[in-house]
């Protein structure tokens, strides 16, 4: 099993009990999307899985080894093998894009080495292999708030890339793109899921796009998980279900 | 719509929520500041009015006792007045009678308080219409001035080396303020400090010996510095250095605490190191701001390089000092149209460097 997940709580500083109780697994080479309303806790659960918050009880498994807990180098370690795509982006805006991509290696890089930006060929050669994969190897040299949102969000990709990652977290990556672009990026997230077996976790808001590309998905609601299975089950009766009975599904294509 | 609170009853709802104890301190706070007012009022009126108008004193008698006394009496006379709820302090903080009487009251004794306290400003400053207008002052000045207009070049040689010295004093101090307050403002930045109780301690005092040094004038410094290391130009440029780094490491910091937080969690999640994360997420988002202020902070001390001269600091200061004392009107000049035209340059200067950077 590569991640499983067991009796996750997380309660904020603030006294919101965002987490409550949430089991599940993920085999290796799934792509998994977690579905729910704003608020139901996906980004809570996301960051739980790579430790950018760390959960008040209950257990994460990463490769069979307990992390919830860990701190310092030992959870750099369990960071560098997993990567995380943000929906607002989050490169360095003034910096270009190959440099944003390298930033993806810092983790197995030497201090010194990355402050001087004295990177081997071979980083180098990888940073172009990774936004090949993603189709914007020509933007290079360009500055990184220069590109378009989708173009951006590929940079990101490609900076997650570069960590080799085990599992790759994706937080609404396309929730402030349009829909073409949506599915445009979403290809690549199922590219690099085909093409390396590389695990996806995914939260997403179209149910269009959750049914074309996951392989499993999970729903939250008020920090419980609602519903787990394939996503062409989840009929009109779970969707009032998940999004309450006022909803109504949008398609998007 | 009707159902609406009416706006007039929002105050009454108000007082009677606040608890007795809030009504009493705004009593006693009142009744305090009520005292003040009394005391100030009769202090300026038997100062400024009784003494110099009536009696008409030059130098005005002063004895502690007679202060006490009317401290004494104003808190009587304060209570008393807050207690009728009719004050201006009852009307500040929301304890008044809501009658005419009290409203004549406070706007009255607020006049009152205005005008005293203009007249005791007049006559503390010695404003004097007289002199202002006094043939022999006039005359005076009209010589200052032809002389500051027809400049001596006599000494240029000497003013251009104090200049270039002034210039060098303020650039020096400038550009070794940037690696110490670079250090400095990462301690002082709160966002980075914050996450345990060692650097949060560290962030404290820094902040509090920052505060402490930048409330003190470079001015001070100066004469501090020329006392310590020696008059001249080195105890003006430390002088600069220490006040540049107080003020620009709070600049720094808060334009480091005023950064996005995203991109720094994305660094964090590749597993980088606390040192990768400041110098490849936080430093990218802080150059730009840092330049401009450490360009507008030597335009600032290339002007207070000048002033700092005044006091033993080196540079141009010292010669318009030494002139002036000498009564040397047109040497002055000279000095005083060298120091306006460069401090216009670098004004123009770093204006135009700090649009073109950003
Ligand atoms: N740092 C925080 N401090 C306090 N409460 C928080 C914090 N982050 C999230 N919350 C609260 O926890 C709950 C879950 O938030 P979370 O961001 O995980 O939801 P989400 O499903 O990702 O929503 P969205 O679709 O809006 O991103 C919300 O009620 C939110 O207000
Ligand atoms: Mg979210």
């Amino acid at each position: 099993m590569l991640l499983t997940v067991q009796d996750l709580h997380k309660t904020y500083p603030s006294g919101k009990h965002a987490l409550k109780g949430v089991n599940f697994e993920v085999k290796e080479g799934e792509f998994l999307v977690i579905i729910g309303l704003s608020g139901s806790g996906k980004s809570t659960l996301l960051r739980s899985i790579n430790r950018l918050i760390e959960p008040t009880s209950g257990r994460v498994l990463f490769l069979g080894k307990d992390i919830t807990h860990l701190k310092g180098e030992e959870l750099r370690k369990v960071k560098r093998q997993i990567g995380m795509v943000f929906q607002q982006f989050n490169l360095i805006k003034r910096r270009s894009v190959l440099s944003n991509v390298i930033n993806g290696r810092l983790g197995s890089l030497g201090t010194i080495e990355s402050i001087l930006e004295n990177y081997s060929d071979g980083v180098l050669a990888d940073a172009y292999k990774c936004l090949d994969t993603v189709g914007i190897a020509s933007y290079a040299n360009e500055r990184a708030d220069s590109l378009s949102g989708g173009q951006q969000q590929r940079v990101a990709i490609a900076r997650s890339l570069m960590q080799n990652p085990k599992l790759l977290l994706a937080d609404e990556p396309v929730a402030s793109l349009d829909p073409a672009t949506s599915n445009s990026v979403m290809q690549y997230f199922e590219k690099i899921n085909k093409e390396t077996g590389t695990t996806v976790i995914c939260s997403l808001h179209f149910l269009s796009l959750v049914r074309r590309y996951a392989s499993r998905a999970i729903a939250l609601k008020g920090g419980e998980i609602v519903y787990e299975g394939a996503p062409s089950d989840i009929d009109e009766t779970w969707f009032k279900r998940i999004y309450g009975e006022e909803a109504e599904e949008v398609e998007i294509r | 719509m009707s159902d609406m609170i009416v706006p007039d009853k929002v105050p009454n709802e108000f007082v009677a929520s606040t608890g007795m104890l809030e009504r009493r301190l705004r009593f006693v706070k009142s009744a305090l500041l009520d005292t003040f007012f009394v005391f100030y009022s009769v202090i300026v009126l038997q100062r400024a009015v009784y003494y110099r108008f009536i009696l008409d004193l030059r130098d005005f008698p002063f004895s502690w006792s007679q202060i006490g006394m009317v401290l004494a009496l104003s808190t009587v006379a304060g209570f008393l007045w807050t207690f009728s709820r009719t004050s201006l302090s009852c009307r500040l903080f929301g304890i008044s009678k809501n009658d005419k009487i009290t409203k004549w009251t406070v706007e009255i004794f607020a006049w009152f308080l205005f005008d005293i306290t203009f007249i005791a400003g007049w006559i503390v400053t010695r404003i004097s219409i007289i002199s202002l207008f006094s043939p022999d002052g006039i005359q005076g000045a009209e010589r200052l001035f032809s002389a500051l207009f027809h400049p001596q070049f006599g000494i240029f040689d000497d003013a251009l080396f104090a200049m270039i010295e002034t210039i060098y004093i303020a650039l020096v101090a400038t550009l070794i303020s940037i690696p110490l307050t670079l250090l400095v403002s990462f301690f002082t930045a709160r966002n980075l400090m914050k996450d345990s109780k060692i650097t949060f301690v560290i962030y404290y005092v820094l902040r509090i010996l920052l505060n402490f040094i930048r409330s003190i004038e470079p001015l001070i410094w100066a004469v501090i510095f020329s006392v310590w290391v020696g008059i001249g130009p080195f105890a003006g440029m430390i002088a600069l250095l220490v006040h540049t780094i107080a003020s620009n490491a709070k600049l720094y910091s808060e334009a480091i605490e005023s950064i996005e937080p995203g991109p720094v969690e994305a660094i964090s999640a590749t597993g980088a190191n606390k040192v990768q994360i400041v110098w490849h997420a936080v430093v990218p988002q802080i150059v730009l701001p840092f330049l401009s202020f450490t360009i507008y902070r030597w335009d600032i001390n290339v002007r207070m390089a000048t002033i700092i001269g005044l006091v033993g600091g080196g540079g141009i200061g010292n010669l318009l000092m030494q002139y002036q004392g000498l009564a040397r009107w047109r040497e002055v000049g000279l000095i005083v149209i060298m120091i306006a035209f460069v401090v216009w340059v670098m004004d123009y200067l770093s204006a135009r460097i700090r649009e073109s950077i950003y």
